[in-house]
């Protein structure tokens, strides 16, 4: 499978009259696009923004994240989801960089949404803060969910993945400038070369435990709580076949930004043919119950066997209770003889002091850590807010609190925040671009 | 200039060896022993030197310790400092105590350092500042320095690195920092892949540590006189919440009164734990807390009697530490109620 991601830089996002990029300046017209957004009925009210790295700008609360792409054959960028369902992972797409929608709740928020800011010390918590960003400020009719800590938010995030293929269709004409290529052939009878080379799955545990349909990731469209592991070509996950959802603190989140960009993949293609042979993705999940975390390590471990993996990689979306999957999947990788990395992030508390996993092992010997959940962090205010700031504090979200005897409320008169990682939106950054890590003081 | 106290031995403190390890503390103006070499570079000035036997601090802990806080009290002191100690394992441990004291009493920054081998190491690096020193007294010249780097730093309020950067026992503490070169997570994976492909060497960034785990309780003995209570970490309230526990993270519990009802109802219970899907534990919160099923087998004599009261807070990110804390606070309500055995429900 051959997967071309042709490559237009975005240098400045401007609203104008057409939507064009040219000499990497994104036009974007403003009502145009309001306009298409409004054609979901459920969406009430919706303002779109600019968000570029140093402006004075903090964002809350955020739902997700999403690169603009466009397919020039006239496939949708987001197969059995925005778009109809057809194999990802093979063609051409147009992608274009430095750049990603996100979609911001103009007033409610919940545990899974949280808070980027675009300068300052809070610039460097998450990794929207370096991107040039169209924000879509929005908000829905989906009263019944309004109050509740858990939101879909279906219609925004819906919302954010039309509008990446909307802006992204400004390239459909256009020459990239440059491309990249990202093709591996069937998992055996491969070039004797590469088959001396130690070989090796990727095995992502997207977040899939919420039993009601709605919150967790979609595979091609498909909620991942209803699916066991299974071997996928890892061009389809960098090509939309997944989707990020909404239940997670959001520090945890892979947003579909960063499943577009896994750089955990990438890193692993790069890898391919010099130290180690990429077979390809185990795809799994995470799941409440024991029984369905045993089946889904016993099916991770079969496949990878089955493939003949020498190794593997086991990234997480989550803390908690889904390391428990994660502790999991490494333990029964490696007493199926598969030398194992993990990557995750840590929940060692506010002082450092508690059990960085809910649950250890002493197979789990390699580990990559992208940092501590519970990390209390102090802002100062910032000159514009685009959403509502009150929600961290008021809505549940997961680094957020009302009040507080000692710390006092997390949102402050002033506009200054006290809150915990657990709200920095795809905070930790498990998919791989995490600069972060877990040290010992 | 801000000022420091060393503390020290006999021996180093040049009064004699072993014959006078027996020696009660005592203060002197000034810098004796090593607070010379510890003076050229510290940004204080080491206005005292306090020498006390290593058995008299050993055998008379309790003492020792008052007299020295004594003589410090009303001092202007902005650091306290002690050893190094190297090997000798009655110095670690005074060094230790004494440091552990001081900064409690005082709140001021303390700085030591032992030979891994010392057993004042284990006994105090979850207290302060330990630098790895060196095994024998011909080390003192690096030993020195290195707690200065560090004294320097909390003198100056500059941020103490990590225990590997600066050479001092870990204590305990896992904390998030940015990588000086930024190398991301992707790249820090496949260099580990690869080494333990290979068979190499390599370093985790997660050292497992020890697993504390809680031995399983012996069965209760006579079920039929047992006094049961039921604690939960579901998030299950009065609808007000009262006591503002809070829905993930929990620092806060509860305990509600329940010896008037015979089963939770929604609606007057609820919840706010946002870990999972609260349908159905705020449609029937007995699904979480069974007091409907307790009630009735309380009633049919399956066992002795319930505790009035249910307990509760929320798990989903509540860390280790937080949740021994609201347990120690939970216990002494249950054993003044002589409770035999206790329900603990997850969700």
């Amino acid at each position: 499978m051959k997967l071309e991601i042709g490559n237009f830089y975005v240098r400045d996002i401007v609203f104008g009259n057409e939507l064009s990029l040219k000499d990497g300046v994104l036009t974007v017209n403003k009502e145009e696009a309001l306009d298409f957004i409004r054609q979901d009925e459920r969406i009430t009210e919706a303002e779109l923004y600019i968000a570029k790295p140093g402006d004075k700008i903090r964002m809350c609360p955020v739902k997700e994240a999403i690169e603009p792409r466009i397919r020039p054959d006239g496939r949708g960028i987001f197969p059995g989801y925005t778009d109809d369902l057809a194999p990802a992972g093979e063609g051409v797409v147009y992608a274009l960089k430095n750049c990603s929608v996100l979609v911001v709740g103009r007033h409610w928020g919940g545990f899974q949404d949280g808070v980027i800011d675009m300068s300052g010390e809070g610039q460097k918590y998450t990794y929207f803060g370096q991107l040039n960003n169209i924000v879509l400020v929005a908000d829905t009719n989906e009263d019944f969910e309004k109050h509740e800590q858990q939101k879909k938010n279906d219609a925004l995030r819906r919302a954010g993945h039309k509008l990446a293929e909307f802006i992204g269709a400004c390239v459909k004409e256009l020459t990239p400038e440059d491309t990249e290529v990202y093709e591996l052939e069937a998992a055996i009878r491969r070039d004797p070369e590469i088959e001396k080379l130690p070989s090796v799955v990727y095995v992502m545990q997207p977040q899939s435990q919420m039993e009601e349909m709605g919150y967790n990731d979609l595979l091609y469209g498909w909620d991942t709580n209803h699916m066991v592991p299974t071997f996928m070509h890892p061009n389809e996950v960098l090509d939309g076949a997944l989707v990020s959802g909404s239940f997670m603190p959001v520090s945890s989140k892979w947003s579909t930004y960063d499943m577009q960009n896994c750089p955990n993949i990438k890193a692993l293609y790069e890898a391919h043919g010099k130290t180690i042979n990429f077979l390809g993705v185990i795809m799994s999940n995470l799941n409440v119950a024991l029984d369905q975390k045993e089946r889904a390590a016993q099916f991770v471990a079969q496949i990878a066997t089955s493939l003949g993996a020498d190794g593997a990689v086991v990234a997480e979306e989550g803390y908690g209770n889904p390391d428990a999957d994660f502790v999991g999947c490494i333990v029964a990788l490696e007493d199926a003889g598969v030398k194992t990395v993990g990557v995750t992030n840590e929940c060692t508390g506010r002082d450092g002091q508690s059990q960085p996993l809910v649950t250890l092992d002493e197979k789990c010997d390699a580990i990559v850590s992208c940092g501590n959940v519970s990390e209390l962090i102090k802002l100062p205010p910032m000159e514009t807010v685009l959403g509502e700031l009150e929600a961290l504090g008021r809505d549940g979200l997961s680094g957020g609190w009302a009040d507080d005897e000692i710390l006092g409320p997390s949102v402050r008169k002033d506009g200054s925040i006290i809150m915990e990682n657990n709200s920095m939106f795809c905070g930790d950054q498990v998919c791989g671009w995490s600069p972060k890590t877990m040290k010992e003081f | 200039m801000k000022k420091a106290v060393l503390y020290i031995n006999q021996f180093f403190g040049q009064i004699g060896g072993e014959e006078q390890a027996g020696i009660a503390p005592e203060i002197h103006e000034g810098q004796v022993g090593p607070a010379m070499q510890f003076a050229k570079d510290l940004d204080a000035e080491i206005t005292h030197t306090i020498i006390c036997g290593d058995n008299y601090m050993g055998t008379n802990t309790e003492a020792a310790v008052s007299e020295i806080l004594g003589m410090l009290e009303g001092k202007e002191i902005d650091l306290f400092l002690a050893g190094p100690a190297f090997q000798a394992g009655r110095y670690g441990v005074a060094c230790g105590t004494i440091c552990k004291a001081v900064k409690e009493k005082f709140n001021i920054p303390v700085v030591t350092s032992m030979n891994v081998e010392n057993p004042g190491v284990e006994m105090f690096k979850k207290d302060m500042y330990i630098m790895q020193g060196g095994n024998i007294a011909a080390k003192m010249r690096k030993d020195v320095t290195a707690m200065v780097k560090v004294a320097n730093k909390l003198l100056n309020g500059e941020p103490v690195g990590s225990a590997d950067e600066e050479g001092y026992f870990a204590r305990g503490i896992r904390r998030q920092t940015w990588l000086a070169d930024g190398k991301p997570a992707s790249e820090r994976m496949i260099d580990m892949l690869v080494k333990k492909l290979n068979g190499e060497p390599f370093q985790t960034e997660l050292p497992i540590p020890k697993i504390d785990r809680v031995p399983i309780a012996p069965a209760v003995k006579d079920l039929k006189k047992a006094r049961i209570a039921l604690v939960t970490t579901g998030g299950i309230v009065p609808v007000d919440n009262p006591d503002h526990i809070q829905s993930a993270s929990a620092t806060r519990w509860g305990r509600y009164d329940i010896s008037n009802v015979d089963a939770l109802k929604g609606g007057e219970y609820k919840t706010i734990h946002a870990g999972f899907d609260p349908a159905a534990a705020d449609a029937d919160p007995n699904v979480i807390t069974p007091i409907d099923a307790l009630k009735v087998l309380e009633k049919e004599g399956f066992y002795g009697s319930l505790h009035p009261y249910f307990y509760s807070t929320v798990g989903t990110g509540t860390t280790e530490a937080e949740a021994q804390r609201m347990a120690r606070e939970m216990v002494p309500y249950l054993k003044e109620d002589n409770v035999d055995a206790v329900i603990m429900v997850s969700t």
